[in-house]
């Protein structure tokens, strides 16, 4: 396991370094854009964010980690950028970011230190579904869960803290799914029979796969949530896909979903609604009803042009909710279609960073976790980044790290670490 | 954490490690699944980038014109806008400091649909949103001003946008048609100037720009069932009724048809069995041979029935073509292009003597028939509407004139002079339905119309230009669900008429 002996991470100290020197450069930006008196906190919570961020890089020196030093930067680069821009766009919400991301950094060195081998995640794989499950319907339970902005994807306490639990869950469904696959993966991607081209899966080893979309299609009847649904499907589709490498599988389930999505746009005001404002989103009609949101955020990133407006110098904050949904389009705007590419490319090198982690895992059960975490990241960027540029509908998936939310930020900092801890695993086997 | 011992290095590995299941065979497989895998999503990314480039690079100037971008309206937030005047130089909008920014403020609540608004939240309409960069100092034409907007970051002070309203002939439509819907416009046949425009319902454009009223204000406003945001001039549409028999009639003449050959009235009319159990009516019952002039009088739907199926659907679809029905006019504000027919072709003889008498499936606007009768006032030329006159820099230099084209002609002059003759009858003639219309000294030519709608009483329509010989203003009045249909419209266009001519 590891050691205690600390290790020199002198490429990831680099990469920090650069981190730390442009998340000064964006946050003076802002601040001096903006060119009016600001709170104390708004001096402090930047500090708090490098030195938090210092602190993990000694904590990983410290622990004699000998993962991927790459995956980390990666990820505190984009947190830096989200805890830019939410100084740019709700400097009110910072402490409470803050707060969160304390509470993620603390889960990030849990995860590095606990489970000891990974392969208790395979001993307890139905443990981890059930937990699953419980966490995905308790916004659905009386007292704790809530709905906000037409989603019941809420559970918390009044006044205190509010938690999206689906965020968690997509952690513990990849590793229900890898455990599971890794062990029924030979009987279902060399099925008894055949229907022509169209493999026929032995049904027992499927119940729990097909249970699965119809949870995902239970959550959006009940909790309102197009992008959990997406999001799982997405998931499912993938990990099967890795494990069977199976195409007619992927295809199955995408004629599933679209037969689902139809029924759902007939039959629930709330999908078709969704639908209609990603058609035709400068109707007259909608424009200024339930287009408002898309629109104004279309308006962002025209007004992006080749270099942006500057920091601080749009007018992002004319889009609703824009520090979770349209945080994308904020940050375009203001950085041009450049700055925006440049953070395709920070989310294209982690994914490609992860799945190479992926490639080398010694055994099948850590190859589909990793591989399924980067595809986490992967997926979700691209539904909500397609999703403000119109080119699907949009729904309400955070931008990994970057997008402002403290349940979004402590899962992928879980998943940052689970990542980093296949790598480590890998450089002790190969040695 | 713990530190183990190195001969212990087996057991630190992996349980799953050392199961059987891992095979060089297996591990090969699910490694090229994330090899594809990975390339599908390097390929997603690919896309989305270029998504993301349509709208920041492609469809960008689109999207930074629009006039609900607010953008545009909050970039001068903090300095005044253009103001928008009337021929008369009184003010319709102007901009006053609130807080530390301008808010606009709106003079006529009777041209609230013209003049527009403009606001932080909702965007801006009307003039406002159509000369939108004159009035905030970007005009297109003042090419210095832009420069030095770009490169210096200087803008110039904006101009103001004067409308060719005519504040006494806006007056008298205004009071015209108090207390009712509808929509009158008043224009000169010879310039398409528009000297008046009246839509009711119409609103208070201030409630809109105020940040404590706007968001009631804008949803009471998108709920009304009478849809007051809508400038009925431009972008009503109703069935055109009698008022579209000018444009058959133009249809005959222009394809040699004779306006004293006389067509037989039998009420009721079919052409043949085929039409089953539909009938076309006359309005007053009538039986007798009919020559174009007595038609227009007694605004005969037979005649114009049986005149349309001697003229054909073709000749009609394209006469009314040419004068712009089923084609947005060129108007510098938002303008409706209505329909000849459901499909766009008149398929059907029952459908084309329907449209002959301006019934069938027929949807125009106010303006396109206020053209029409221009068109055929102004010797056959037909010229583009506009509502601006001129854009001024802020010393009141004029910058750019709006409109004043040429012309096309439409019908010829010879056939617009029958038409004028015939129209002229049809207010002044012993037993003509557009009496109401007649104004001592001056010859009026106009056309009354009643179209049949299913939402109540019928819509009332006058069109008609006056002095008949060389007119000054053309116009169309629509009442909707009219008493008495065209009869209660035509008092309402003299009105118009007698301000602008001042009798």
């Amino acid at each position: 396991m590891i050691r205690a002996r600390p290790v020199a991470r002198l490429a990831e100290l680099r990469l920090l370094v650069w981190v730390a020197a442009f998340s000064v450069a964006g946050y003076v930006a802002v601040v001096a854009a903006a060119s009016g008196r600001f709170a104390w906190y708004e001096v402090a919570v930047p500090l708090a964010v490098l030195a938090i961020f210092g602190a993990l890089h000694l904590f990983l020196v410290s622990v004699g980690f000998q993962g991927d030093q790459l995956l980390m930067p990666l990820a505190l680069g984009l947190t830096s950028i989200g805890f830019i821009l939410v100084e740019r766009l709700a400097p009110t919400l910072l402490l409470q970011q803050l707060s969160w991301l304390v509470i993620a950094a603390g889960a990030f060195c849990g995860t590095i230190l606990i489970p000891r081998d990974l392969s208790v995640l395979a001993r307890f794989k139905y443990t981890w579904a059930f937990l699953g499950m419980l966490l995905l319907v308790s916004p659905l339970l009386p007292v704790i869960g809530r709905e906000i902005n037409g989603a019941r994807i809420w559970v918390g306490l009044p006044g205190i803290a509010q938690f999206e639990p689906w965020e968690l869950v997509k952690v513990a469904l990849v590793i229900f799914f890898a455990a599971y696959l890794d062990e029924y993966r030979e009987v279902l991607s060399t099925p008894p029979r055949r229907f022509g081209p169209i493999p026929v899966p032995p049904i027992p080893y499927l119940l729990p796969i097909v249970a699965m979309w119809l949870v995902a299609m239970l959550v959006m009847v009940f909790e309102k949530d197009l992008g959990a649904t997406l999001l799982f499907f997405g998931i499912f589709l993938a990990m099967l896909y890795l494990a069977t490498g199976e195409p007619f599988y992927v295809l199955i389930g995408l004629v599933m979903l679209a037969g689902g999505g139809f029924i759902a746009y007939h039959a629930f005001n709330h999908v078709a609604a969704r639908i209609d404002v990603w058609l035709a989103p400068f109707d007259s009609d909608l424009r200024f009803d339930q287009a408002y949101q898309l629109t104004q955020g279309l308006f962002s990133l025209a007004n992006a042009g080749i270099l942006g407006a500057g920091l601080g110098n749009g007018m992002p904050e004319r889009i609703p909710v824009v520090w979770s949904d349209f945080v994308f389009a904020a940050f375009t705007e203001e950085v041009g279609f450049v700055g925006a590419l440049a953070l395709l490319a920070f989310y294209l090198v982690f994914v490609y960073r992860g799945m190479l982690i992926a490639l080398r895992a010694p055994t099948t059960l850590l190859q589909l976790v990793a591989a399924g975490l980067s595809f986490i990241i992967a997926f979700q960027t691209l539904v909500i980044v397609a999703g403000n540029s119109k080119l699907i509908p949009l729904t309400g998936i955070t931008l990994p790290f970057v997008a402002y939310g403290g349940s979004s930020l402590v899962t992928n900092f879980v998943l940052c670490a689970l990542l980093l801890r296949v790598s480590d695993i890998t450089a002790r086997v190969r040695r | 954490m713990v530190s183990d011992p190195p001969d212990e290095r087996a057991r630190e590995a992996p349980a799953a490690l050392m199961r059987t299941r891992w095979s060089p065979v297996t591990q090969r497989t699910i490694g090229s699944n994330i090899r594809r895998l990975t390339f599908v999503i390097a390929i997603a990314f690919l896309v989305t980038s270029i998504g993301v480039g349509y709208w920041s690079l492609v469809a960008a100037s689109d999207l930074n014109a629009d006039p609900f971008n607010p953008r545009l309206i909050a970039a001068v937030r903090d300095r005044p806008r253009g103001k928008i005047v009337d021929t008369s130089g009184r003010v319709l909008a102007d901009s006053v400091k609130d807080g530390d920014a301008y808010r606009r403020r709106y003079a006529d609540r009777s041209l609230a649909q013209v003049v527009g608004y403009a606001s932080f939240k909702y965007g801006a309409s009307g003039a406002e949103a159509a000369y939108q960069e004159s009035l905030i100092g970007k005009d297109p034409s003042d090419l210095l001003g832009q420069w030095k907007a770009r490169y210096l970051g200087e803008r110039t002070e904006p101009g103001s946008v004067v409308l060719g309203l005519d504040p006494k002939v806006q007056q008298a439509a205004v009071a015209a048609l108090a207390g009712r819907r509808g929509a009158i416009v008043a224009l000169d046949p010879k310039t398409g100037r528009i000297l008046a425009s009246v839509s009711l319902p119409s609103y208070d454009a201030n409630a809109l720009v105020d940040p404590q009223q706007q968001d009631t204000a804008w949803q009471q406003l998108n709920d009304a069932k009478d849809r007051p945001l809508i400038n009925r001039v431009a972008q009503g549409l109703y069935p055109p009724g009698s008022t579209m028999k000018i444009v058959t009639a133009a249809a005959a003449l222009e394809s040699g048809f004779d306006p004293n050959q006389k067509i037989r009235v039998d009420d009721p009319y079919q052409a043949d069995k085929s039409w089953g159990d539909y009938f076309v009516r006359s309005a007053s019952g009538s039986h007798g041979d009919f020559d174009m002039s007595l038609a227009f009088q007694r605004s005969e739907n037979i005649y114009f029935a049986r005149l349309g199926l001697t003229v054909g659907s073709q000749k009609l679809a394209d006469m009314a073509k040419k004068f712009g029905i089923g084609h947005a006019p060129a108007l510098d504000l938002p303008a409706a292009k209505g329909q000849l027919a459901n499909g766009g072709a008149i398929d059907r003889p029952t459908l084309l003597a329907d449209t002959s008498y301006g019934q069938g499936e027929l949807l125009t606007s106010p303006l396109q028939m206020a053209m029409v009768a221009a068109t055929v006032g102004n010797h056959g030329v037909q010229v583009q509407p506009h509502y601006a006159t001129e854009i001024r820099d802020p010393s009141g230099g004029i910058l750019r004139i709006v409109g004043g084209g040429a012309g096309d002609q439409i019908i010829s002059a010879t056939n617009a002079t029958r038409l004028t003759t015939y129209l002229v009858q049809a207010v002044e003639a012993p037993g003509a339905f557009a009496f109401g219309a007649r104004i001592p000294g001056v010859h009026v030519a106009g056309k009354t119309g009643t179209a049949e709608t299913p939402s109540g009483s019928p819509h009332g329509w006058f069109v008609g230009f006056a002095p008949a010989e060389d007119p000054q203003v053309a116009v169309a009045v629509i009442i909707e669900n009219a008493g008495q249909g065209g009869v209660d419209a035509a008092p309402l266009g003299a009105a118009v008429i007698r301000a602008v001519l001042g009798k």
